[in-house]
């Protein structure tokens, strides 16, 4: 999962051009991905975990950095 | 990339919207988007020229032209276009020459097959204006910022060389070829799926301030504010709030700046659910991340504004919402959402300009004035010098902003802002963005006027001024002041005599009588408190109003049943009492004067207490305004019990002028109103709208009356300049608005045509001593414009309602702008006009006004509720559904069908969707029609078995037929002509036919029944036309000779028009093999089907050949033009060579019968067109007439006199053409015990209520119909039809998706609104041509084959719903 989502930043939502991110990069810093880039990563997201994300956990606390992502996935996998 | 060289590309989504609108608009400049960038310091003008050579080379969107090829729009790069950037030397001029200069530039139309873009140079004292400017279709905010980015390297490059060059800008056809494949992409679908669901929101009708935008309107003001330092100090704290951040700060700013712009939206329009469109920026993909061209779409938001909603609150959604948002833009997505409106925008703009190449550069983005045409107004916010200082620039459409809304628009969003920051749980409704101010300070109470004198003392006035005037005038006896003045003496000591004393309750219980005025002045004389109860309430009614308002003598004139005399209660009727001597010395102020009784909302009715105070100073202004002296002659003929017959009674006695009294009629409704007319002895009248019904028609020209006050209810404007046209242009009309409570009038206005032209006239502005408050739920006042809650204060506020302390402290509330003085709530809805005055919007509750009468409806229906066996109810009022005859119709460019044919809709060209639809399948109708060979052949077929004829011809004696008669002779047929004499067939016809038959020599018969007049009166009924009943008598009695005489076909002279009128579907043409076999089949059993239907014909003519089958195997119906093709030219020249017949001149031209005048004048006055619209649309269609030919036809004159004549000689009556479901009515809708008769009902309610309160409908249902909110759904009930609500079957909706969709399709075909799953498809309206539609399109949706039949076998949607399911089982079981 984690591969997926930094090849996903890197190629579709990245502002700039990056060789590589690394997982507890802020993901909003310095404008490498605006808020569109977020909610299409969350939209990534969803689709590759197949969860669906309540709009309240919409928050930078969990999806500032690759590892807050992944730590999210891992408290509300279904599976 | 690959080059596009010159391939034609189409437009993105995005360009075609802008491409429609400039289209539309084709002049406006609102799609020239312009920027100028002020570079301060020492440009090199000659080296920047070249740098934008170079640029406008490098990109391509300076290079790309728009063009059309058969109405789709197309783009292409062109060669590189050859441009040298003029430079303009402006250092003589000043900033606003300059300035000037700038703004015309931006409206000089571009030519977007030639160049899209245009640029200049400004050449100024220390600094250089470069402006460029781009056609929005290629260009959107950010392209500026790159294209600006990209010449600032460019320059440099060309300085110094030395600049770092890879950034070089993408092509925009790359985009758009991308955007074009969208479609394919992953995510598309579903993106989609979320606008397509977005765009299927409700949303109000959006009205700022109240106003709503005139149509095709582009020119805006752009109004620009800076957020300036505090508020930005405290914008950046309350961004780092946890509860208000979002991923990055601009979106957080975003989302702030969206909260509040709702919030204002919601505020000034007073719309809950609002859409709001904002730019999606598009760039989502890296490698178009510095490609300029048009990448944004406009998308909308939606949003529910619930009543106590914070900003918090409102927050939360918006977040919610733009995440989903983000979530779901991709390119192309407003394709989704196109007919969505969209009248607000907001634009967060996110574009810097830093210097350029070591220069300072201001940017401006020039407005021209001019929006897009769909938007009511649009808001953007930038910062272009990204120094965090924003700025925030309205673009207000003039026709909704005038030029005072356009000045509050900026500070009403900014209080919202600033309360905002200051406070996130506010409650968005309770911010105030009025401050108090009374303008109206002339009308203020003046707190020392001279004492005021009583009525009676006015009275007494004129009597001592004109003893010998003629005070009041009946039938029965005329009396002077003096004669008036003594007798109220009279009756004032005998009264007194037998108890009556100051601040008695008196109730008067008269008619309308000089006894009613003596004993309202003796009363008021005494000091006492007179309580008019009309004679025409019931006596629980008397009784409850009696006991209410305390009274302790009743006045009547007849004997009251023994009953009412309750205890303490003096009765006595009125006689003569013998004189006494008194002197009374009684004046106050708030001395009661009144109690009149109204409906009240708990099921009784409320008296309200009116003062001396403000029943005089309701008196004095009126008397001033409407000019009242002792010329002035009123009439005294409406409902003693109605506060607007207070003017009539008191006026003219305080001005010595005269009444004329005109009593209750002994039964049935009062109308008394054509005696004061004909009578013509007034000059004044005060009415309601309502009563105007009664003089529609009448020639008012020689009318006295000069000054008519209209009260109680809305005023149409066009009913006021009727009004003017029917009396004489000198008369004043005047508009007074009042609840009882606030003592008749107190808010007016005198129509003028010229200021007043919208649907109602205004109700003006309040009266001497009154102010009107328009406020929110907040007790806020609403925006000027913006509409309210009226409330009022003043002199004229009653006391309040007798014996109801907690209803008076709820509606008489203490005033929070002006102390120490009450405000009464009125419940009007109402806002401020641009002219000031005011406009009544409605009501917030469900009291309605039923010609002229106040009424609660609660009021009826918690009395109902009282009736043992009804659980709970509803009453609504149905409004006559009457076609609105004034509205402007339209004809379809192509066949001339009027657009106020049911369910028409026209192209933006004017086309019909008949004809539209028609293209799709006129080819397969062609194959329905035959050729002359056929028609002999199918004509001799039977020869052997028939000898004496082959064929009936029906001759009409009109051209059609005789035509037909004609060419069958001419054919060697041997044809029997049959005529229908339906005792309207015109003279000239008449002889026409003896020659014709005679000329041609074949036989000839006349068909006749003494029930035709009834067949016709039926068929209006239930055609609004005569033909349907007459063609059925005639197939009727055609058949039978053949029959008879056994003639096997019968030949028809219908058109080709009136086949789609009377056979053919459109359905019947959707098979993809079309079968005319099949299609003879259904026509045939739809045919068996109408001659049973239960109409006239069936119930009076011998209709038994019918019941067996096999009749229609011996006599075969053929229409003679499925196999003939003739134009008009040709028959009538045939006729006129070969048959020698001549256009009658005594009929209407569609027809040679004098009554089907009536059938057109009866179907235009109740549709509202001719009921020859559809056939001759058809006509057209098929060629067989042209559209001019059909115009003239159904817009001929008709000769209403005439009409009338032979309406009352069939015994169609007056009633039934304006019948009772034409006007508003009560429906009373009710659940429980199936036991409760409506007789029951009806007769309970009337023992309660006043009859105009009395529903004129009961309709049982088993259960009432709830909105989302629980509520009963009002609207669900008021749209049931009359005939709907007479079904005896009770109404309930479809439980399931077969019922749903059978609904769909009834609803469709009958055009209704609604339609129960027990309703009886015949009951309904549904007819033989009706089933045809039905199960074809029942067929087609389910893929099935039903029979015709089955829908009159299972006449409801819940039988033929268990029908359907049981046979598809079958059929998956087998």
């Amino acid at each position: 999962m984690k591969d997926k989502i930094s090849n996903y930043i890197i190629h579709h939502i990245a502002k700039q051009k990056i060789e590589a991110i690394h997982a507890d990069d802020d993901l909003l810093a310095d404008g490498l991905i605006d808020s569109l880039g977020m909610m299409k990563l969350v939209a990534y997201v969803e689709k590759e975990a197949q969860i669906k994300i309540p709009p309240e956990d919409l928050t930078l606390e969990n999806f500032m950095t690759i590892d807050h992502i992944l730590e999210y996935l891992a408290n509300h996998s279904t599976t | 990339m690959q080059d596009q060289g010159k391939t034609k590309l189409p437009l993105t989504q995005s360009q075609l919207s802008i491409w429609a609108s400039q289209k539309l608009q084709p002049d406006s400049p609102s799609h020239n988007i312009v920027y100028t960038f002020e570079i301060e310091g020492p440009l090199n003008t000659t080296v920047f020229k070249r740098a934008f050579a170079n640029l406008t080379a490098e990109t391509d969107i300076f290079n790309i032209t728009f063009g059309e090829n058969q109405g789709e729009p197309f783009q292409l790069k062109t060669d590189i276009t050859k441009f040298e950037l003029p430079i303009l030397d402006v250092t003589s001029l000043s900033e606003k020459e300059v300035e000037k200069q700038i703004y015309e530039k931006t409206l000089e139309p571009i030519d977007i097959g030639h160049q899209v873009f245009d640029a200049l140079l400004l050449q100024k004292q220390n600094s250089t204006i470069w402006l460029l400017k781009f056609h929005h279709l290629v260009t959107d905010a950010i392209s500026y910022q790159i294209l600006y980015r990209r010449l600032s390297v460019l320059y440099a490059n060309l300085m110094s060389k030395e600049v770092e060059d890879k950034n070089i800008p993408g092509k925009y056809l790359d985009y758009v070829l991308f955007e074009n494949d969208a479609v394919y992409r992953e995510g598309f679908s579903e993106h989609s799926d979320y606008w397509k669901e977005k765009s299927l929101q409700a949303v109000d009708e959006i009205k700022f301030y109240g106003e709503k935008k005139a149509p095709n309107t582009t020119a805006a003001e752009r109004i620009i504010v800076n957020l300036g330092s505090k508020r930005l100090e405290k914008l950046k704290t309350v961004s780092q709030l946890s509860q208000v951040r979002g991923w990055t700060p601009s979106l957080t700013l975003y989302n702030i700046f969206m909260t509040v712009y709702a919030s204002f939206i919601h505020r000034v329009t007073g719309s809950d659910h609002i859409a709001i469109g904002s730019p999606s920026h598009n760039r989502n993909e890296p490698k178009f991340n510095n490609t300029p061209g048009l990448f944004v779409e406009v998308l909308p938001y939606y949003f529910d504004i619930t009543e106590k909603e914070s900003f918090q609150s409102l927050l939360q959604k918006v977040k919610i919402e733009s995440n989903n948002f983000l979530k779901n833009v991709s390119p192309g997505m407003v394709g989704n959402v196109k007919d969505q409106q969209i009248a607000a925008v907001l634009n967060f703009i996110n574009a810097e300009f830093p210097d350029f190449h070591g220069m300072p550069t201001k940017v401006k983005w020039v407005h021209n004035g001019h929006i897009d045409d769909s938007h009511d107004i649009r808001c953007h916010i930038f910062d272009f010098e990204g120094d965090g200082d924003y700025y925030i620039a309205f673009d207000l459409n003039t026709s909704v902003f005038n030029e005072e809304k356009r000045r509050v628009v900026p500070q009403h969003f900014l209080l919202l802002l600033d309360a905002f920051l200051e406070n996130l749980q506010s409650e968005i409704a309770s911010i105030p963005l009025v401050k108090p101010t009374f303008s109206d300070e002339s009308n203020f109470p003046q707190q020392n006027s001279s004492k005021t004198k009583t009525l009676y003392e006015e009275f007494k006035l004129q009597a001592e001024k004109n003893p010998n005037s003629i005070a009041l005038q009946s039938k029965a006896e005329t009396l002077t002041y003096r004669n008036l003045f003594h007798k109220v003496d009279i009756l004032a000591n005998h009264l007194i005599s037998n108890g009556v004393q100051r601040g008695s309750k008196v109730a008067l219980h008269l008619q309308r009588s000089t006894d009613y005025v003596i004993s309202v002045l003796s009363i008021l004389k005494i000091g006492a408190v007179f309580v008019p109860i009309a004679t025409d309430q019931p006596l629980e009614r008397l009784k409850y109003n009696v006991h209410k308002a305390n009274c302790s003598f009743l006045l009547c004139q007849k004997e009251i049943p023994l009953e009412i005399a309750f205890t303490n209660l003096n009765l006595f009727n009125w006689s003569k009492p013998q004189p006494e001597n008194f002197d009374f010395k009684i004046s106050s102020e708030h001395q009661l004067s009144y109690i009149l009784f109204t409906s009240g909302s708990t099921g009784n009715p409320k008296g309200v207490a009116i003062s001396n105070g403000a029943l005089i100073n309701y008196l004095h202004w009126a008397k001033i305004t409407y000019e009242v002296d002792d010329k002035s002659i009123f009439p005294l003929f409406t409902s003693i019990g109605f506060d607007l017959t207070i003017t009539s009674l008191f006026l003219p006695l305080i001005s010595g002028g005269k009444i004329i009294i005109y009593p209750e009629k002994s039964s049935g409704p009062d109308t008394s109103l054509l005696d004061v007319v004909t009578d013509n002895l007034v000059n004044t009248i005060k009415l309601t709208p309502s009563h105007l019904a009664l003089l529609a028609d009448r020639d008012m020209s020689t009318s006295k009356i000069d000054i008519m006050i209209l009260g109680g209810e809305d005023l149409k404007v066009a009913v006021a300049k009727k009004l003017k046209n029917q009396f004489h242009p000198q008369l004043r009309i005047i508009n007074e608005y009042g609840p009882t409570e606030a003592t008749v009038g107190c808010i007016y206005t005198e129509f003028d045509e010229a200021r007043h032209d919208q649907t109602s006239v205004p109700i003006g502005k309040p009266i001497d001593n009154t102010q009107v408050y328009i406020l929110d739920q907040h007790m806020n006042m609403v925006p000027n414009g913006v509409q309210g809650e009226l409330y009022l204060s003043g002199k004229g506020l009653a006391e309040g309602y007798v014996g109801e302390h907690e209803l008076t402290t709820e509606k008489f509330l203490e005033n929070p702008y002006s102390q120490q003085t009450k405000i009464y709530k009125t419940g009007d809805l109402a806002r401020r006009n641009t002219n000031q005055e005011l406009e009544f919007l409605g009501r917030i509750d469900d009291q309605i006004k039923l010609r002229g009468h106040r009424i609660e409806l609660s009021e009826i229906e918690a009395q109902l509720l009282n009736i043992e066996g009804v659980e709970s109810c509803s009453v609504v009022v149905v409004s006559g559904n009457k076609p609105a005859n004034n509205q402007e119709t339209t004809n379809c460019v192509k066949c001339g069908l009027p657009s106020n044919y049911p369910s028409t809709d026209f192209d933006e060209l004017g086309v019909c969707h008949l004809c539209r639809a028609f293209e799709s399948y006129e080819e397969k109708a062609h194959r329905y029609f035959k050729n002359d060979n056929a028609l002999v052949q199918l004509l001799t077929s039977k020869r052997e078995e028939n000898p004496n004829y082959d064929c009936i011809s029906l001759l009409s004696g009109g051209k059609d037929s005789t035509y037909v008669l004609a060419r069958l002779v001419n054919m060697g047929l041997k044809v029997l002509a049959f005529t229908m004499d339906n005792g309207y067939i015109s003279q000239q016809a008449k002889v026409n036919i003896d020659k014709i038959v005679k000329n041609l020599g074949v036989d000839h018969v006349y068909g006749k029944t003494p029930h035709m007049n009834e067949i016709f009166v039926d068929s209006l009924h239930r055609h609004q036309n005569v033909c349907n009943g007459c063609f059925k008598t005639i197939y009727t009695l055609s058949t039978s000779i053949a029959l008879e005489k056994q003639i096997p076909f019968i030949v028809t002279g219908l058109s080709r028009g009136q086949f789609f009128e009377t056979r053919l579907t459109e359905e019947l043409f959707w098979d993809d093999h079309l079968n005319t076999e099949k299609i003879d089949q259904t026509i045939l059993d739809a045919r068996k089907l109408y001659h049973q239907e239960n109409d006239a014909v069936k119930k009076l003519l011998d209709t038994s050949m019918f019941d067996d089958e096999c009749v229609f195997e011996k006599i075969q119906y053929v229409d003679f033009y499925r196999y003939s093709d003739v134009s008009l030219d040709e028959m009538l020249q045939y006729l006129k060579d070969e048959v020698g017949w001549v256009r009658p001149t005594d009929t209407g031209r569609s027809t040679n019968c004098l009554i089907n005048q009536v059938g057109i004048y009866v179907h235009k006055k109740e549709l509202g067109y001719s009921n020859y619209s559809f056939p001759y649309s058809w006509d057209v269609r098929l060629g067989h007439k042209t559209r001019e030919e059909t115009l003239d036809e159904i817009n001929e004159v008709i000769d209403e006199t005439e009409v009338k004549r032979i309406m009352s000689e069939i015994g169609y009556s007056k009633e039934d053409e304006e019948g009772g479901a034409n006007s508003d009515r009560l429906v009373a809708y009710y659940t429980g015990n199936p036991g409760v008769s409506v007789k029951q009902l009806n007769t309970t309610l009337r023992e309660q209520l006043p009859s105009y309160m009395v529903p004129s409908q009961f309709k049982q249902l088993n259960e009432l119909p709830l909105t989302k909110n629980g509520k009963v759904d009002k609207k669900a009930l008021q749209q049931l039809t009359s005939l709907q609500i007479e079904l005896d079957t009770p109404y309930e909706a479809p439980r399931n998706e077969i019922e749903e969709l059978l609904e769909g399709i009834w609803k469709e075909v009958l055009k209704l609104d609604k339609v129960g799953i027990h309703d009886d498809f015949i009951a309904l309206g549904g007819h033989s041509l009706a089933a045809i539609r039905v199960t074809a399109r029942l067929n087609e949706e389910i893929e099935t084959n039903f029979p015709l039949n089955k829908v009159f076998e299972y006449p409801s949607i819940k039988a033929y719903a268990n029908y359907i399911e049981k046979t598809l089982t079958e059929l998956l079981e087998n």
